[in-house]
C-alpha cells in the first residue's frame, strides 16, 4: 500500500517535467502512427462541428458517427486522458473567468477553427504531425505560428495598458460546497473515468473496432502526458518573445525530432504510405492559417491540444474555445470545399523529399529543430526576441 | 513563515488562465520599488509553475505559496 500510495504522488502529484513530455510525446506520436494513424486533433473537433451542424440541418451529409471517427477518437481520447489525470490529481474544478477572458475564449477559439481549416490541422495536425511526416507545409505552418504568437502577444500587451480593469480576476470564487469535500473525493471519481477509458476499448475490441479502440487508448495516453506536464504549444512560441524562457520551446524541439525519426522509419521503409498527413495547403493555407491560428491561442490562451486538455480541467473560458473551435473550423472547411477557386489560393501538397530524397530532408528537418532548440537556449541568455511591455 | 509575510501589494488574479497572471505579475512588478513584495491570488493551476519559473528568470525571490479556500496565494519579493 505503502508504494502505491508514493507512486500515485510521484505520479499525480508531482510535477513532472517538461522534457519528460517531449520525450513521451515524440514516443506516443509514432505509436499512434504505428499502431493505426497519425495524432491530430482538430480533425476530431471538426468532426464534431460536422456532426452538429448535420444534427441541426445545416448540412446535408451527416459525418462519419463520432463514435467510430478515428479522428473524433483521438481527440475524445485527450479530453478524456486529460479529465481523469485532472481529477486523479484534485486539479479539476469549474473555473468561471470574467468577461473579457470569456470573449477571448470565443475569438480566440474561432480564430483557431478558421485556421485550422487553412492549414489542415492545428498546431497538431497542421504543425507538428505534418513536420513530423515531412510535409513543407508543416514548416510553414511554424513561421506563421510564430508571426501569430508575435502579434497575439503584442495584443496582449496592449490589452495590459488599455483595458487594466477588465480582467482583474475576483468575485469568482464561490464559497465551498457544503457537505461533501468534492476535492477527496476527485481522485476515486478520476480512477472511475480510466476504468471506464478501458471497458470503452475493450467494448470496441469487442466488436471488432480494435483499432479505435486501441486509438481511444492512445488519446488518453496523450491527455494524461499533457496534463500532468502542462505541455503546451503556445509556451514553445509565446515564451522566447514573452519571458525570454526556452524550456518548452526545447521540449517541442526534441520532441519533434524523436517524431520525426519515426516517422521517416515508416514511410522510407514502405510501411506507410508516403501521402499521410501531407497536408494539402503549402504554402498559402499553412503559412496564414499558421498566422490566423498562431494569433487566435494567444487570445485563448491554449492552442488544439492546450485548449483541449485544460477544458478537461474544467476552465470555462477554454471549453468556449473547444466548442467555437469545432464549430468555426466545421464551417471554413466547408467553405474551402465549396469553392475550387479557395481550395487552389490554399495550396497543394509538398513532400520534402520528393525534392530532397529522403536522406536530406530527415538531416534538414533536424537541423532546423536543433537549431530552434539552440536559439531558444541563447535567447534564454540574451532575451535578444523579448519583447518588452 | 509565510504566514507571517506581510504584502505591499496584492495582485488579484483569481479567475484569469496561463499568461495573464504571469503578464500581470511582471507588469505589477515593474512599479514596484526593489525589496517590496507581492502577493499574487491566483486559480490557475499552472500559476503553481509559472510562478517560480518566472520570478527566477526575472532574478526576484520567490518566498513561496499558502493555499486558500479554492485559490492559491504566491509571495514574491522584487529584486
Amino acid at each position: 500500500m505503502g508504494i502505491l500510495r508514493r507512486g500515485y504522488r510521484t505520479v499525480f502529484f508531482e510535477n513532472w517535467p517538461v522534457m519528460l513530455g517531449g520525450l513521451l510525446i515524440g514516443v506516443m506520436s509514432v505509436i499512434t502512427f504505428a499502431w493505426a494513424r497519425p495524432w491530430g486533433v482538430a480533425g476530431g473537433l471538426r468532426n464534431w462541428g460536422d456532426w452538429f451542424f448535420s444534427l441541426i440541418g445545416v448540412y446535408e451529409q451527416g459525418p462519419l458517427s463520432p463514435l467510430f471517427s478515428t479522428n473524433s477518437i483521438l481527440t475524445l481520447g485527450l479530453l478524456w486522458g486529460a479529465l481523469g489525470a485532472a481529477l486523479m490529481a484534485k486539479q479539476f474544478s469549474i473555473r468561471t473567468a470574467p468577461t473579457l477572458e470569456i470573449i477571448k475564449g470565443i475569438v480566440g477559439g474561432s480564430l483557431m477553427g478558421i485556421g485550422a481549416a487553412m492549414a489542415g490541422g492545428c498546431n497538431v495536425g497542421g504543425f507538428y504531425t505534418a513536420t513530423s511526416a515531412l510535409s513543407f507545409g508543416g514548416l510553414a505552418m511554424m513561421v506563421g505560428l510564430l508571426m501569430g504568437a508575435y502579434l497575439g502577444l503584442r495584443y496582449l500587451y496592449w490589452e495590459l495598458e488599455h483595458l487594466p480593469g477588465r480582467s482583474t480576476g475576483g468575485g469568482t470564487e464561490k464559497a465551498k460546497e457544503k457537505g461533501i469535500d468534492w476535492l477527496s473525493i476527485e481522485p476515486y471519481i478520476g480512477i472511475a473515468v480510466f476504468i471506464a477509458a478501458i471497458v470503452a476499448a475493450w467494448a470496441y475490441a469487442r466488436e471488432a473496432y480494435t483499432r479505435v479502440g486501441g486509438l481511444l487508448l492512445c488519446g488518453i495516453a496523450f491527455g494524461v502526458i499533457i496534463q500532468r506536464t502542462r505541455f503546451c504549444f503556445v509556451r514553445a512560441f509565446r515564451d522566447p518573445f514573452m519571458t525570454g524562457e526556452g524550456e518548452m520551446a526545447r521540449a517541442v524541439s526534441v520532441s519533434l525530432i524523436i517524431s520525426i525519426l519515426g516517422f521517416t522509419a515508416l514511410k522510407w521503409t514502405g510501411l506507410r504510405g508516403t501521402e499521410v498527413y501531407v497536408t494539402q495547403t503549402f504554402w498559402f493555407g499553412s503559412l496564414v492559417g499558421g498566422i490566423v491560428f498562431g494569433f487566435g491561442m494567444l487570445l485563448a490562451g491554449g492552442c488544439g491540444s492546450g485548449s483541449v486538455w485544460r477544458a478537461g480541467e474544467g476552465q470555462v473560458k477554454l471549453i468556449l474555445a473547444v466548442i467555437c473551435f469545432a464549430l468555426s473550423t466545421s464551417l471554413f472547411k466547408a467553405l474551402i470545399k465549396s469553392s475550387p477557386g479557395l481550395a487552389a489560393l490554399i495550396g497543394r501538397s509538398f513532400f520534402l523529399p520528393d525534392w530532397l530524397s529522403y536522406k536530406w530532408t530527415l538531416l534538414v528537418l533536424i537541423l532546423i529543430f536543433a537549431i530552434y532548440f539552440l536559439l531558444a537556449t541563447w535567447n534564454e541568455e540574451t532575451e535578444k526576441f523579448t519583447v518588452e511591455m | 513563515m509565510i504566514d507571517e509575510i506581510k504584502a505591499d501589494e496584492t495582485l488579484d488574479c483569481r479567475g484569469l488562465s496561463c499568461p495573464m497572471p504571469v503578464l500581470k505579475t511582471k507588469k505589477t512588478i515593474g512599479k514596484m520599488q526593489s525589496g517590496q513584495i507581492l502577493e499574487i491570488l491566483s486559480t490557475d493551476p499552472g500559476t503553481k509553475n509559472d510562478m517560480p519559473a518566472f520570478t527566477k528568470r526575472g532574478g526576484h525571490e520567490y518566498l513561496g505559496e499558502k493555499e486558500d479556500d479554492g485559490f492559491t496565494r504566491f509571495y514574491v519579493k522584487v529584486k
